[in-house]
């Protein structure tokens, strides 16, 4: 069964987009991230044109995080003031974001721009949070448990700015400028990368504001659908790159997906939740790089949309 | 006296044959009239290519038979003409990059070719240019550019096979080189595929009917492609309303993503 996608302007085997929509969704629901770090890659590979597939992109994790963070609000692990000031942040970088989209597409310089921001970023974190998850392991192990992250009782940079705020979700009263940046810095990538940025927004919430990881879930999902909400408008009227039809092909199959995704995650342990987003990212990463450092098969290939200007 | 009378007369008959001689020789000279089977087509969210036949036939024909190959056919879709940007990849460090660009100010976003034999059997190159019969032969003029701008001639011919070898492997190129059959002394089809992909506008088809090189004759039409239904409602909608597009496609997202939360709320618990 095939249908005619109006932007990105092909025909598609519906089947095809609804499996990996869900897929995306059940890993989405797990981990509590929006899943976009899979699916922007997937969509290009798939010969979907890379500003529709993160145009696009920004719409289905719209639909995975609202079903994720109803889900988690429900179970009271949203910090709602943490969430609105992250998202303060978040705004601006998106709207940056989408402005260096339009101007990485003219330069024809987009589809790098894109996949080394994916290797850079993906790797860093992917092997971070691998260490990570990997001592705590280790730690549980080997009997030490109940090791507080904040052993040490070690004061970061953090507690030293100004504009303090209570958390009370999180039980922190810490300054609100950590926060909108890493919001800020986040809204940035939703837009260029077609991601939520919830496997950055994860690990900078539980290692430099210490939030407790029930909580950090739910608060990232909460945030991440204003910033996708405003990033797929964005691009909606800055660069026409959201296929709705896709968007919908991929939202049926994902919020499904998310569902099951969540409640299989319960079951899990935190370190082994992390173990396994952690080799996830990896793997992308490392398929990514292989690609920007490989002899291309074809060394032009055509700029700008066949529907565009 | 009777001299001017005749030579008036001879005059006369002179124009009188001459005329007519004329007149019987244009006669004789070969046409070609077409059509083809469709002449709209519309591309629907069902829309998965679809196939158009041009048929003909040749007007005073003097084949013996179909299979003489007195006559060349050639038939020509071509879709609209359209700038494009093409770019070129080279290594930098170790990753490759999009270094250089050409933009060639029009270029044809569709071309199909069918032929009763390889074009360049058929006709010199001078023919094959002026009538743009052949992907070699498609004017293509390489527009004004920034400084990574290619301007060695062989670096223009280099984008522009690219931009063909790339079309090709889309399937926006196609070729046919036994694609036209003579059906009968006269008659004559073929079947051209439009893929999934091809670039909504109006298509041009020219048929060209050529003997020994020489073009002799040439008709040329149009195939309307244009969106319809829900596929021409969305897609005007994100180009003409995109704010609105845009806010439609959120709210979907959210309402799908809400009704699951909900639905499952219920399932589950």
């Amino acid at each position: 069964m095939h249908v005619y996608l109006p932007i990105a302007e092909m025909s598609v085997n519906v089947l095809v987009y609804l499996a990996l929509g869900s897929a995306i969704g059940f890993l989405s629901g797990m981990f509590g991230v929006g899943g976009g770090f899979l699916l922007t890659p997937l969509l290009i590979f798939l010969g979907i044109p890379p500003a529709v597939a993160v145009g696009t992109g920004a719409a289905h994790i719209v639909a995975t995080s609202v079903s994720g963070a109803v889900t988690q609000y429900r179970r009271n692990n949203v910090d709602v003031k943490m969430g609105l000031v992250m998202l303060s942040g978040g705004i601006v970088g998106t709207f940056v974001g989408v402005e260096a989209v339009r101007l990485l597409r003219k330069a024809g310089l987009f589809d790098v721009a894109v996949s080394l921001s994916y290797v850079t970023f993906l790797g860093v974190i992917g092997a971070l949070m691998m260490i990570e998850s990997l001592n705590a392991w280790r730690r549980r192990g080997a009997g030490g448990a109940g090791t507080s992250r904040k052993s040490g009782g070690q004061h970061s940079w953090v507690d030293g700015l100004p504009l303090k705020m209570r958390f009370h979700r999180s039980k922190l009263y810490i300054s609100a400028i950590p926060p909108a940046v890493i919001g800020m810095f986040v809204g940035f990538m939703a837009a260029i990368m077609g991601i939520g940025g919830g496997f950055v927004i994860i690990p900078a919430m539980i290692y430099l504001l210490r939030m407790s990881t029930a909580v950090v879930v739910g608060t990232s999902l909460f945030q991440i659908v204003f910033v996708a909400a405003f990033a797929t408008i964005l691009h909606a009227v800055q660069n026409k790159t959201v296929d709705v039809v896709l968007a919908g092909l991929l939202i049926v199959g994902g919020v499904l997906g998310a569902q099951f995704g969540a409640v299989s995650g319960e079951k899990l342990k935190g370190e082994q939740l992390r173990f396994l987003l952690a080799s996830l990212v990896l793997i992308v990463a490392v398929r990514i790089a292989y690609d920007l450092v490989a002899v291309p098969g074809e060394l032009f290939s055509f700029g700008g949309l066949p529907g565009g200007r | 006296m009777l001299r001017l009378p005749i030579f008036a007369l001879g005059l006369i008959g002179l124009v009188m044959i001459s005329v007519p001689g004329q007149a019987r020789g244009q006669g004789v000279r070969e046409s070609v009239e077409a059509d083809v089977s469709t002449r709209s087509v519309s591309i629907t969210s069902s829309f998965t290519g679809t196939e158009i036949l041009i048929f003909g036939t040749v007007e005073n024909s003097r084949q013996p038979s179909a299979e003489a190959g007195t006559y060349d056919v050639v038939v020509v879709v071509e879709g609209t003409p359209a700038p494009v940007m093409v770019r070129k990849k080279a290594n930098v460090a170790g990753l490759w990059f999009n270094t250089r660009a050409l933009r060639f100010a029009s270029f044809p976003s569709y071309y199909a070719i069918a032929s009763t034999r390889p074009v360049e059997e058929i006709a010199e190159h001078a023919v094959l240019d002026k009538n743009e019969i052949g992907f070699g032969h498609v004017r293509m003029v390489p527009a004004g550019g920034s400084r990574t701008t290619p301007r060695d001639p062989d670096d223009v011919k280099e984008f522009r096979d690219s931009v063909i070898r790339l079309k090709q492997r889309d399937r926006l190129y196609v070729t046919a080189d036994y694609g036209v059959t003579f059906i009968g002394r006269s008659l004559f089809r073929s079947t051209i595929a439009l893929p999934p992909n091809v670039p909504v506008g109006p298509l041009v088809t020219r048929v060209y009917l050529l003997k020994d090189g020489q073009l002799l004759s040439q008709y040329k039409s149009q195939v309307m492609l244009e969106r319809a239904g829900l596929e021409r409602f969305l897609h005007d909608r994100a180009y003409g309303s995109p704010l609105l597009y845009g806010l439609a496609t959120v709210l979907l997202a959210g309402a799908a993503g809400l009704a699951a939360a909900f639905a499952f709320r219920r399932s589950i618990r």
